[in-house]
This record gives C-alpha cells, sequence and structure tokens, in this order.
C-alpha cells in the first residue's frame, strides 16, 4: 500500500482528492496537516479524516507520497520539507508564483532523487486526450492556431487567498493560464517563445479589489503555432457550473473543437433556483491521481512533471512582465 | 416621387443588396433599383436581367441617373465612386469595408461631411438579431460594464478555387483581416467603445490556406474583446459566436458544439457548397439582417432617422482592422 496524504488543504480542489484517493486500489489516505487550524478541524469534520498537528509530523508517518494543496506561495516551502523526507509530491498548480521558487522546486526534488508532479488533470481529460491523439496523429494536418478559453468564476467565495495577489500570485492570468499553456505544449510538442498579455479590472472587482480579473494571453509556439488563452474570472457566481476549459484547433486538415467539461447533465432544482451542470465524464483528477502512484511506484507515468509545471509558470511571469511593460515578452 | 437606387458591382453583396431593394419595392415603399453599374460583365447580365435594371457602362452614367448610390464592388473601387457620389450631391450605401485604408476611409468621410450627403456603411452584423439583441441587452445595463468580449468568424476561403479573385488580392482586398474580421471589429467597438491598443497574430494569409488570426482590442474604458477570425475551415462551414462578459452579468451566444470534441476536416471534393457564404439562422422574412438593414438605410435617406452605422464608425473599423494587420505584420501592439 502506499500511504498519501495532503500538506495543506488551503486549496478546493483538496476536497476532491480526498474522495479520490480513498477510491484508488493500492493507496491509503492517512490523513493531511495544515498550519491553519480552523480550517484544518472543518476539513477533518467535513472527511472525517486524520488532521496531523504539523506538515513534520505527517512527512515523518511513513509516507510515500503527498499532494500539495496550499496557497500559490507556499508550494516551495512544503515542496523542500516533502523532498526533504524523501517524499514524492504531486503538487496543486501553478507550481509556483515566481520562476525562481518554481526553478527551485524543480532543483531540491532533483537533488532530493524524489518525485515532483505538477497537477495538470487536462492531460488526463479524456475529450482533451482525444484532440491530443487527434493532432499527434496527424489528424489536423499541421496546426496554424488555437483558440482556448479557461474561464470560470471567481474563486473567492472558495477561498479568499485566491484574490491575494502575494498568496496567489496575481489573479486570473495566475489560476487560469497555465492549463492551456501546459496542454498546448502537450499537444504541439513544442515550446511557447513570445507572451502577450492584456488584463483589466472590470469583472468582480469589490470583492477581488487587488488582483485583474479580466485577461487575454496570446502566445507564439516555437513550432510557428499562435494560440490565445482566456484567462477571464468572466462566468457569474449564479452561472450553471464553475467555469469551462475549450479549444478550437484550426490545422491545414480542418477544425477540432473541445469542450472539456461539456459531458454534463443541465439540472434544474426548486431549491436551487437555477440550472445547474451536472458533469458525467470521466474523472480526470482520479486518473490524473493514479498515474502518480503509479511515478512513485517508479512505473511509466505520462503527468506533468515538475518541469512542465516550471515552464507553465514562465508564461504566467511573461504574462505579467508583458502587461507591466506593454510589448511582447521572449521566453 | 420614388427613390432611384444605383447599384456599383454585381458580385455576391450586389445580388444580396438587389434583392432587399427589390424586395422593399414589392412592400410598397416609394423606391426603386433602376440601374447597375459593374466592371463583371459576367455576373453584371444575369443580375441586370433578373432585377430588371438598366445596365450602364459607365459610373457618371449611374450617379446622374440615379438618387443613392449603393456600392458593393470590390474594397479597393469604394474610395473613388463613393467620392464622386458625393461630389454629384447624391447619399450613399457602401459595403464595408468602407475603404482599403485609413487615408482613403478619412478622405471619403470628410468629403461626404464637407458636401453633406448620407454615407451608409453595410457594417450588417449590427442588424443580425441576436447581435443587435446582444447590444440592447448592454445597453440597458442588464450586464453592468462589459469587461471581456469575445467574437468569433470563421469560415472556409471564399472563391478558393478563383485564384483570380479581387477576395485573394492582398492589395485590393486588404485580405481576411480587413474583409472579414472588420464584422467583428465594428461590433466590438459598438459594445465596448473606441479602441486604443490592438495586438494581433495571424497566421497562413495572403496565400495559402490556413488564413486565421487572434486579435487582442483593448478599449479605452479598459474592456477587453477577443476577435477570432479565419478563412480556414472546411466548406462549407461558417461559425459565428459572441460572448460578453460584464461587472454585473454574461451574455452567450456559442457556435454550437454538440458534442465534448468535434471534428470537421477539409474534404477533397465539397461538392455543390456555395463559393461564399454567410452566416445565418432560420428567420421570418423580415427579420432577415440584410432586409432590416436596407430597411434601415431607406428610413435614414428618407427621414432623418439616426444611422446605426456612421460614417465614422466605418472609418473606425478600418482603422481597427488595418491595426491588427500591422501587430500582426510588425509583432508589436498598436496603439491608436
Amino acid at each position: 500500500m502506499l500511504r498519501i496524504g495532503l500538506l495543506s488543504v488551503a486549496h478546493l480542489h483538496a476536497d476532491g482528492y480526498v474522495g479520490a484517493l480513498r477510491d484508488l486500489p493500492g493507496v491509503e489516505f492517512v490523513g493531511f496537516a495544515d498550519e491553519d487550524q480552523t480550517r484544518g478541524e472543518a476539513f477533518a469534520r467535513q472527511h472525517q479524516t486524520h488532521f496531523y498537528p504539523t506538515y513534520q509530523a505527517l512527512l515523518a508517518d511513513n509516507i510515500d507520497g503527498v499532494v500539495i494543496c496550499s496557497e500559490n506561495s507556499r508550494h516551495l516551502l512544503l515542496i523542500e520539507l516533502a523532498a526533504a523526507a524523501r517524499v514524492g509530491i504531486l503538487c496543486e498548480k501553478p507550481l509556483a508564483t515566481t520562476l525562481r521558487d518554481a526553478e527551485r522546486a524543480v532543483q531540491v526534488c532533483d537533488q532530493a532523487g524524489v518525485v515532483l508532479k505538477t497537477a495538470f488533470p487536462m492531460r488526463f481529460n479524456a475529450p482533451a486526450m482525444e484532440i491530443h491523439n487527434l493532432i499527434m496523429h496527424g489528424g489536423l494536418g499541421t496546426v496554424y492556431a488555437i483558440n482556448g478559453t479557461n474561464q470560470g468564476e471567481c474563486p473567492h467565495h472558495h477561498r479568499a487567498w485566491f484574490v491575494d495577489p502575494v498568496l496567489a500570485g496575481g489573479g486570473a492570468i495566475a489560476d487560469h493560464t497555465v492549463h492551456l499553456a501546459d496542454m498546448f505544449r502537450w499537444m504541439l510538442n513544442t515550446e511557447p517563445v513570445e507572451v502577450y498579455a492584456e488584463a483589466n479590472h472590470i469583472l468582480y472587482a469589490n470583492v477581488a479589489p487587488d488582483v485583474e480579473t479580466g485577461g487575454i494571453v496570446s502566445l507564439k509556439l516555437a513550432d510557428g503555432t499562435i494560440a490565445t488563452i482566456d484567462c477571464s474570472w468572466s462566468k457569474p457566481p449564479y452561472y450553471p457550473t464553475w467555469g469551462g476549459l475549450a479549444m478550437d484547433v484550426i490545422g491545414s486538415g480542418g477544425l477540432a473543437t473541445m469542450n472539456a467539461f461539456q459531458q454534463n447533465l443541465t439540472v434544474y432544482r426548486h431549491s436551487a433556483g437555477r440550472a445547474a451542470f451536472s458533469g458525467w465524464g470521466s474523472n480526470a483528477d482520479r486518473a490524473m491521481l493514479e498515474d502518480f502512484t503509479a511515478a512513485l511506484r517508479g512505473e511509466e507515468s505520462r503527468g506533468a512533471s515538475g518541469v512542465d509545471g516550471l515552464r507553465a509558470v514562465a508564461v504566467v511571469i511573461a504574462a505579467y512582465d508583458s502587461i507591466r511593460t506593454g510589448k511582447p515578452v521572449r521566453l | 416621387m420614388t427613390l432611384k437606387i444605383g447599384l456599383i458591382g454585381s458580385g455576391f453583396m450586389g445580388g444580396v443588396h438587389a434583392a432587399r431593394w427589390t424586395r422593399l419595392t414589392e412592400l410598397g415603399l416609394p423606391v426603386e433599383l433602376t440601374a447597375c453599374y459593374s466592371l463583371d460583365e459576367t455576373t453584371a447580365l444575369p443580375l441586370a436581367q433578373r432585377y430588371e435594371l438598366t445596365q450602364l457602362s459607365s459610373l457618371e452614367a449611374l450617379i446622374a441617373t440615379s438618387d443613392v448610390i449603393d456600392v458593393c464592388s470590390p474594397t479597393h473601387l469604394h474610395h473613388d465612386q463613393v467620392i464622386a457620389a458625393a461630389r454629384a450631391g447624391k447619399n450613399i450605401v457602401c459595403e464595408k469595408p468602407l475603404a482599403r485604408t485609413v487615408q482613403d476611409a478619412a478622405e471619403m468621410v470628410s468629403v461626404c461631411e464637407e458636401t453633406g450627403v448620407k454615407l451608409l456603411v453595410g457594417h450588417v452584423v449590427r442588424f443580425f438579431p441576436e447581435y443587435a439583441a446582444a447590444k440592447g441587452i448592454v445597453e440597458r445595463g442588464e450586464i453592468g460594464d462589459p469587461a471581456v468580449i469575445r467574437l468569433t468568424r470563421c469560415s472556409f476561403k471564399p472563391q478558393a478555387d478563383k485564384p483570380e479573385s479581387w477576395f485573394h488580392n492582398y492589395a485590393l482586398s486588404g485580405g481576411m483581416m480587413l474583409d472579414l474580421m472588420i464584422h467583428d471589429f465594428d461590433y466590438a467597438r459598438w459594445i465596448g467603445g473606441d479602441v486604443t491598443r490592438v495586438f494581433a497574430r495571424h497566421t497562413g494569409g495572403r496565400d495559402n490556406s490556413g488564413d486565421y488570426a487572434l486579435v487582442t482590442l483593448r478599449h479605452a474604458n479598459g474592456a477587453l474583446s477577443h476577435v477570432e477570425g479565419g478563412w480556414a475551415y472546411p466548406k462549407p462551414m461558417f461559425r459565428t459566436a459572441l460572448e460578453i462578459a460584464g461587472s454585473h452579468g454574461l451574455i452567450e451566444h456559442p457556435a454550437s458544439r454538440p458534442n465534448p470534441v468535434n471534428v470537421f476536416l477539409h474534404q477533397k471534393a465539397a461538392g455543390d457548397s456555395p463559393e461564399i457564404a454567410v452566416p445565418g439562422s432560420p428567420l421570418l422574412p423580415e427579420d432577415d439582417p440584410y432586409m432590416v438593414q436596407i430597411r434601415h438605410f431607406y428610413d435614414v435617406l428618407t427621414t432623418e432617422a439616426t444611422p446605426r452605422v456612421t460614417a465614422r464608425d466605418g472609418l473606425e473599423a478600418v482603422r481597427i482592422a488595418l491595426a491588427a494587420i500591422e501587430s500582426a505584420e510588425t509583432g508589436r501592439p498598436v496603439t491608436l
């Protein structure tokens, strides 16, 4: 059995990971640690799980792997703790809020010889995988362009730190650029070479006073492909779901459209007073965690690495540089 | 007294306009499309026969015998034709893009202002019911201040098997970004206000097949627009989409995506699909956007009604489109 726990439950994905980890064969979910006592007690109650008094206590409990779900800017601290304890790591995205932190994260795990994976579940999303295969097998010919959206509601009411520029590393751009940036690299097997970005602060301006809430990131990739990422928090809080991720891929062979979260029922409940999407697609989070366990066992793993996480962070940092300077930024 | 309309051009748009003017006459309005002047003999004759038009061999003759000149010629010809009509004191309807260059468009606007003639620009998207309805919702403040506007307009390459077509001559048409994307540049400006900065990436382009662009606009009030345009789809696809996220709400009008993954491939033989397409939805005849537009033109021409699209709007749309082309070519944002 692989013993796996969570380091911090600051990120709302921690909820889903508990269920998925408990469900995985060959895995024992041991519990979690969190420096926020109130948050930890509530999480322990909600999930009926063990709340370790400290991160070190959890790491010392014969652990094989941890999933880091802290605030973005605190990832590195926990990565360093886990690496020192020789425990494999799956880290929430974005890997870090600065390039230096992301590089350091990769470096310490390399030096300690521990697994470092970045939580990019889109690599395990079935519609995304189908498009990936289509492109890889030349079904679209030469890809010219990708028009990507990863929009959402403002996550402030899930966790307040998402709109804290220090803890989150920014707003919508820090939150929603990395998934598509990673997918472009993964699907096209190439690297972004230039980033231009525009941002604004009109949506959710009151509840997210200190960060950008709207953003368009424009990329050029080494193979010549052009792409955009709309990372805006442009879905209202009463939207039928949290948001979504979609892309149109234009190639010499034609067009492919992909919506990662379209496999859902539209449900109208008297109690909710509005429509809601109820997903029925395959569980990408579970598949990503399963892949992480394969990595922990030293088996083949196709999940995003620490370096993949670093490359996506570089796009975010370049986007902020571009906004500050008003110019395209070379990577 | 019947308002006599003289048509310049007998191509795709000439036919579209001719059908709608004729319909106005059938509806009993005192307006008649009477004559046509075209450089393209092969399309001019059938059009003239179909709508019983006098085929004139000179622009001067058309202007002399018409009350209103409807310019449906290739883009690069608009400037001289509009100026000639304006100098003769004739009101003008002009297809989009207003002109091939900003300088041309600015001159057309100022000559029309000097001579006091009306210059109505065919930015028909403002007359498509879903686009007009979305504008109304924004105008009434129902979704607050627009923040992020997303517009899509993609189809196959028009007249791809006619390389001699003016569409494919960048010097004449300005290419996809000026000819097609200008619709959404204009619409973005209608919703988000004046544009201050443009950044564009363009792939494929003037000669090869993957003619496609992704453009970011920054508006003076801080709103952003993302405009997608392309002539890169397989025939006979034509998709449009709009999304307007505001401080207090959201409007979505998605391109239809019935499945999580859809693949549309270029076919070797596309059969009898048309050479040029326009997007459409099933509508009653009176709601046909081209009909609504021509009817609106008629109202503006015959009354003091305010045009939905001003000549300056036409000029600004050209300015944005050419800034996008410049940005795509230089790789730099262009400040307006």
